[in-house]
């Protein structure tokens, strides 16, 4: 009789079912078998409007098999039903935004792509009308407004073109962000071969080799050198980031080819977008960027040599003696020297005060000098308080009243600095106004 | 003396062996919620994933079909009842065989007749107490560890 009863309630509620009857594990089957249908579809799509549709099949899919949760909470393994229902949706949401992304990533790549293109292609007529200015130089160093123009006109088309070469590489890993340690293997090959394709390498050498040239064939004044200083620390800077994360995108990627170069004094191997020559396994990213670091070592030395060579011809020229200087330090000596050989011989200072230091000095050189990587604000701000407190000197027009912006941190070294700092262009205009020298005066960054 | 020493250590051995007896784990479901089809190998053995359980069915395929390698490649269907007691059954079988586990073995409990021609398509399905096993849409039976309860065709 116990029996009976569970027996007869079974067969009342499969009778009031009214259902064919239907194996369990057939169940479990249809379902697994639907559910590995979705997944497959939506690891296979690849447009947004089919994951849609598929988010309004797994909605049918839930609700068809919502009357045996129980059962399938329990075959299902390792998974519920209603688990594993949701992993679907997971998956489907997942599947949109990675398809979502990929189109609208795909968009921006093909824009970018433009966008080097255009870029390198100016780039290529900039390098023409390069070769063509060197030409005219040579050809008007008779004339010294012609000249001048000329060496606008140069760095101007200098500066242009380190701006697009850096403009260029920005493009090329702007859309993967600034970690590269995260970029998959596969977009690291990707960007060393747009690196590749866009001759990153070479331009980049060519542009440091064209500063090389430029300083070589270049009479340069006392006032050019602040923004040539300042140009070359921008550029340095740029490179030294560029070479980092080029250094990691080599890591995966082949060797760039290779080959040489005979722009510039200097005939270093550079890179080059010729055909590829395979360099032996010792040949790594780091080695081609120290063919770059070369010839920015050689501009940065020309750099600092013209510099304080110029300063020095201007102490020669204006016949004062001064103990010989190469760097900041060694200037800042020197000069202190002579103002204290000044004040002790009672010689008169005014042939070093007002002509040499404050209608040439503090006028041309000033700006270059007040670098840190030359002599640093401060210490230009130092000198220039003990140059006006000369004996002698009025102190109605001593110098180091016209210098309060300066800080009073210690003197740099005579090495460049990494990091940019500009000088406070207000008080060097508010300096500059009532002096302003009429002729030619030009600026790498007015380009 | 001797007696009563006896008779001490024999009362001693008749607590503890009691004790040791009487532990017992009631309410045991062993149902697995769904039937698992398990496919014969080359060697004749079944083996279940989920479960862990795999067992030699060579003998079954001699007292099903007389011939020991009748299985080889076929698809049987297992379940193991709430009680604790594994139905297997397949295509062209006339019984369902229920077995009881014991030490690295499954004993046979009852060879349960279902069909005289063989089933063609069975299936197991859990319904506690009972196994119901199902052959196409004609057939559907209920069944215990040793008998059915309720055939309807």
């Amino acid at each position: 009789m116990n029996r009976l009863i569970p027996l007869a309630l079974l067969c009342a509620a499969l009778c009031a079912a009214g259902k064919a009857q239907r194996s369990d594990y057939a169940l479990k089957a249809d379902f697994e078998e639907r559910y590995r249908h979705i997944a497959a579809r939506l690891d296979s799509a690849s447009q947004t409007e089919e994951i849609d549709s598929l988010r309004g099949e797994i909605g049918t899919l839930e609700k068809e098999y919502a009357p045996h949760h129980e059962f399938l909470d329990k075959a299902l393994y390792p998974l519920t039903f209603s688990e594993s229902i949701a992993r679907l949706r997971s998956l489907q949401v997942l599947t949109y935004d990675r398809v979502y992304l990929i189109r609208t990533q795909g968009v921006k790549l093909s824009e970018l792509e433009a966008r080097i293109t255009s870029l390198t292609t100016r780039l290529d007529s900039l390098t023409a009308q390069r070769d063509q200015l060197f030409g005219e130089l040579q050809e008007s160093r008779k004339s010294l407004s012609t000249l001048r123009e000329a060496v606008k006109r140069l760095t101007a088309n200098l500066a242009a073109k380190d701006r697009l070469i850096f403009a260029l590489v920005d493009t090329i890993f702007l859309p993967y962000g600034k970690d590269l340690h995260q970029v998959a293997d596969a977009q690291k090959e990707a960007i060393g071969q747009r690196l590749e394709k866009a001759n990153v390498l070479s331009r980049v050498y060519e542009i440091a080799a064209d500063n090389v040239k430029f300083l070589d064939v270049t009479q340069l004044q006392g006032k050019d050198y602040g923004n040539l200083i300042e140009q070359y620390e921008a550029f340095n800077g740029r490179w030294t980031a560029l070479k980092g994360k080029m250094t990691d995108v080599a890591a995966t990627s082949a060797p760039l080819p290779t080959g040489t170069t005979g722009t510039g004094s200097s005939k270093t191997p550079v890179v080059r977008g010729g055909p590829r020559e395979v360099r032996g396994a010792t040949e790594t990213a780091a080695a081609q960027a120290a063919h770059v670091d070369s010839v920015l070592a050689e501009w940065h030395a020309k750099l600092k040599s013209g510099f304080w060579g110029g300063l020095q011809k201007e102490f020669t020229q204006a016949g004062i003696s001064v103990a010989p200087f190469n760097d900041g330090p060694s200037f800042s000596s020197s000069i202190r020297s002579y103002v204290s050989s000044l004040a002790s011989s009672k010689q008169d200072p005014q042939p070093f005060v007002e002509t040499l230091w404050r209608q040439k000095i503090d006028r041309d050189w000033r700006e270059g000098l007040s670098r840190d990587a030359m002599l640093g604000k401060a210490e230009y701000a130092s000198l220039d308080r003990l140059v006006g407190s000369s004996p002698g000197i009025p102190s109605t027009r001593r110098l180091s009243s016209i210098s309060p912006g300066y800080s009073s941190s210690l003197p740099r070294s005579g090495s460049f600095s990494s990091g940019r700092k500009r000088n406070p262009r207000s008080l060097r205009q508010r300096r500059r106004a009532p002096q302003a020298a009429p002729g030619v005066y030009f600026s790498r960054g007015s380009a | 003396m001797t007696r009563s020493l006896t008779f001490c250590l024999a009362t001693a051995s008749l607590i503890v062996l009691s004790s040791c007896s009487s532990l017992k784990l009631e309410r045991v479901d062993f149902g697995w919620p769904v039937e698992s089809v398990v496919t014969v190998s080359n060697t004749n053995t079944i083996e279940e994933i989920r479960y862990s359980v795999s067992a030699g069915v060579a003998g079954l395929a001699q007292e099903e079909f007389q011939d020991s390698t009748a299985l080889r490649g076929a698809k049987l269907r297992l379940l193991r009842s709430s009680e604790g007691y594994y139905f297997l059954t397949g295509p062209r079988f006339k019984h369902v065989y229920v077995f009881s586990p014991g030490p690295s073995s499954l004993a046979l409990n009852k060879a349960i007749p279902v069909s005289e021609s063989g089933l063609r398509n069975p299936a197991l399905n859990q319904r506690p107490p009972y196994v119901e096993l199902l052959d196409g849409d004609a057939v559907r039976t209920l069944l215990t560890s040793d008998d059915i309860v309720e055939a309807k065709k």
